[in-house]
């Protein structure tokens, strides 16, 4: 036995004297491919669970149970899932863009995923401190548009191809929105780092930016939500009048792809709405001291599960948002997205400046 | 070293995008090898540390112009064979513009005009933020400058809508509002008084 | 500076490979282990199940292309706003002032876009 410990012992000496001995490129490399791979399994079980959770809340809601017969609960319905859709037949539409078709799923899930290289997960816990984190993440979000026109265009089919158009135009309304949403976030915060942003609401709940923030904080989402598509804002796939709109011609894993991207792009919104306007790993009981002694005391202290705690709410209020409203009119969305949204988060932001300029406390002092 | 095969892997990327831009067969095929051109080049800005410029390169090219781009191509049934006749007769002129940009670029490049230096970029501590430094400047010493930016979008907005805001007769729409605002007592139900069937006292007959 | 972009480099390989793999995984597994029986019905596109008698890239509303230049214009707006609000506590008034002048030009901008109607969607 002791043998045994002292030998792992001499392993693992080995391996850190080794580990010394790499290059500083291959120690950035490796740590980088080792963070990688712990965001994104996580975030693919995640994806997954939250398709469950998607069908059973809804289905709670709705007055009926939902999917409860593959495993206890339900709970082994994903990889069932997953399966079913590896075994489909892959169908390539006749006149298809073959080589744009197969490329448009990947160009979404890669976007979809590298946004959360910045997030930090907790104090200092992101894979990359980019100074300019938050506009990586606006640039990948524009980024993500091509996945759906190309989707849409390579398909050839018309369905596909209005689908594609309307959800591009409707991307790119609400990406102003929330553009103008994020700079007032930057303006309170005075940096493009999340990590950053997250230390700047240090203080307690009511020093979360969405309390000075509220009307940007309340686009922000909205925008998100109109982001990814989802309802009620999901007229790109409109089932009762283009079928499913972009992805119609797919089947199989390359249907996955874009349901992953999705689902990981709600996520992405709702990890981003909790750092950004709700403190992020920040305790919203901050400075209760009597819980110091008590077994709550990890309630206090900044950590992960507070942001996890913050990004399944948002996520809630998605899946609760799909089960409540009826779908919007294409004229309404761009009605919102222009009309309303850009003169609110343009009045607010000259707000916030004069604010910030005048130091007017408790925030901007 | 790292460094060095970076860029020039993205440098080969580059230019073999740039040529499939002018080469591709398919216009929206262009337009992609020109999206992959745009982000290649956003690497090589950040090879030089200069972070905001890169992103803001793929947030306003790659998400917002190219976008625009992939708009007009994927629409216009554009037919290749009268592409390829336009070619030819174009060529000629491409070949002069092309010659003239090199002209330019070598004339700048070799007489180290225009504060064209040579040697490794600067490099900067881990929290040095590029976009800070450039906030720093851009509304205070070139506030001129910055304004014109702004009164040449504002020509962007009007002659945008100048040339393809078109109205078209016939369409039918509802106004929301209207519809709303409708309210029984107004219009909608004319409420009559009427005397009953039946005759006050008597049986009807 | 650079070597917090190194891992954001890995990251986007890493994506396109994951998907690369997964959609490829489809094909692989779909071949050897599924149904691949393909007839010209099944490939044409969906249509409600009528036959498709036109190129569906079809012509398309004007609309779609001013929305898309406006939403350039509220892009650079955007990127022009981002270095600002970093900095704005430094460059103090003067600043905020030139970027009030900036909104105002552009708002001016935003307001004869609304009156002429280009953001109606008819």
């Amino acid at each position: 036995m002791s043998e045994l410990l002292t030998k792992l012992h001499a392993f693992w000496s080995a391996l850190t004297t080794y580990w010394i001995s790499l290059p500083f490129a291959w120690q950035l490399t490796l740590k980088s491919l080792a963070g990688i791979v712990a965001i994104m399994l996580p975030l693919i079980l995640t994806v997954a669970y939250l398709t469950l959770a998607e069908r059973r809340i809804i289905g709670f809601m709705q007055v009926r149970m939902g999917p409860n017969r593959v495993g206890p609960w339900g709970l082994l319905q994903p990889f069932a899932d997953v399966l079913k859709l590896v075994f489909k037949e892959v169908i390539l539409p006749t006149n298809a863009n073959r080589f744009l078709f197969i490329t448009a799923p990947v160009i979404s899930i890669s976007t979809a995923f590298a946004a959360w290289a910045v997030i930090p997960f907790s104090n200092g816990v992101m894979l990359s401190n980019a100074n300019a984190g938050l506009l990586y993440i606006l640039a990948l979000t524009s980024f993500g548009v091509y996945g759906i026109i190309l989707s849409g265009w390579a398909s050839n089919s018309k369905y596909a191809f209005l689908g594609a158009m309307r959800s591009a135009a409707q991307m790119v309304s609400y990406e102003i929105a929330m553009g103008f949403a994020l700079v007032g976030v930057l303006m309170a915060s005075q940096s493009l780092n999340l990590n950053d942003i997250v230390l700047a609401q240090n203080g307690g709940f009511s020093h979360w930016f969405w309390l000075p923030l509220l009307p940007l904080f309340v686009i922000y989402f909205i925008s998100g939500v109109a982001e990814t598509n989802r309802a009620p804002f999901d007229v790109a796939e409109g089932e009762s009048e283009i079928v499913a709109g972009f992805h119609v011609e797919y089947s199989g894993t390359a249907f996955a792809a874009f349901f992953l991207a999705e689902y990981a792009n709600m996520i992405l919104i709702s990890a981003l709405a909790a750092t950004l306007f709700w403190g992020g790993w920040l305790s919203p009981v901050q400075g209760w001291h009597f819980l110091e002694d008590t077994p709550l005391a990890f309630l206090v202290h900044t950590s992960f599960i507070w942001f996890a705690v913050k990004t399944c709410v948002f996520l809630y209020a998605f899946l609760w948002f799909r089960a409540t409203f009826p779908r919007y009119r294409y004229d309404q969305i761009m009605r919102l997205g222009w009309k309303v949204f850009i003169p609110i988060t343009i009045l607010w932001l000259v707000l916030e400046g004069v604010a910030i300029v005048l130091k007017i406390p408790p925030w901007f002092a | 070293m790292v460094q060095a095969v970076i860029f020039i892997v993205l440098a080969a990327i580059l230019i073999g995008s740039a040529l499939g831009v002018i080469s591709a067969r398919n216009p929206v095929h262009s337009a992609l090898f020109l999206v992959l051109a745009f982000v290649t080049s956003a690497g090589l800005w950040i090879l030089l540390e200069a972070e905001f410029l890169a992103l803001v390169l793929v947030l306003v090219y790659v998400g917002a112009v190219m976008v625009l781009f992939l708009f007009v191509v994927m629409m216009l049934d554009i037919d290749t064979t009268t592409m390829r006749q336009g070619f030819v007769r174009y060529a000629p002129l491409g070949v002069v513009v092309a010659a003239v940009v090199v002209v330019e670029i070598g004339y700048v490049v070799w007489t180290r005009k225009l504060g064209v230096t040579f040697g490794t970029p600067v490099t900067h501590a881990a929290k040095y933020s590029n976009t800070r430094a450039l906030g720093d400047v851009i509304y205070t010493t070139y506030a001129y400058p910055f304004e014109l930016a702004a009164v040449i979008l504002l020509v962007g907005i009007v002659a945008a809508i100048a040339l393809t805001l078109r109205r078209r007769p016939g369409t039918r729409s509802q106004n929301p509002a209207k519809q709303v605002r409708v309210s029984a007592k107004h219009g909608r139900i004319r409420l009559v008084k009427m005397p009953s069937g039946r005759s006050r006292g008597g049986e009807a007959p | 500076m650079l070597q917090n972009y190194v891992p954001i480099l890995l990251f986007l390989i890493c994506g396109f490979l994951f998907g690369g793999v997964l959609v490829g995984a489809g094909f692989v597994a779909s071949a050897l282990l599924g149904n691949r029986r393909a007839d010209s019905e099944k490939q044409s596109p969906y249509e409600c199940g009528f036959e498709p008698f036109t190129d569906s890239r079809m012509k398309f509303d004007v609309r779609y292309y001013l929305v898309a230049i406006l939403f350039i214009i509220f892009d650079l707006e955007i990127a022009f706003l981002f270095p600002w609000a970093v900095s704005l506590h430094r460059i103090g008034l003067f600043g905020f002032l030139a970027m009030l002048l900036f909104l105002a030009i552009l708002v001016v901008g935003f307001i004869y876009e609304w009156k002429k109607g280009a953001l109606e969607w008819e």
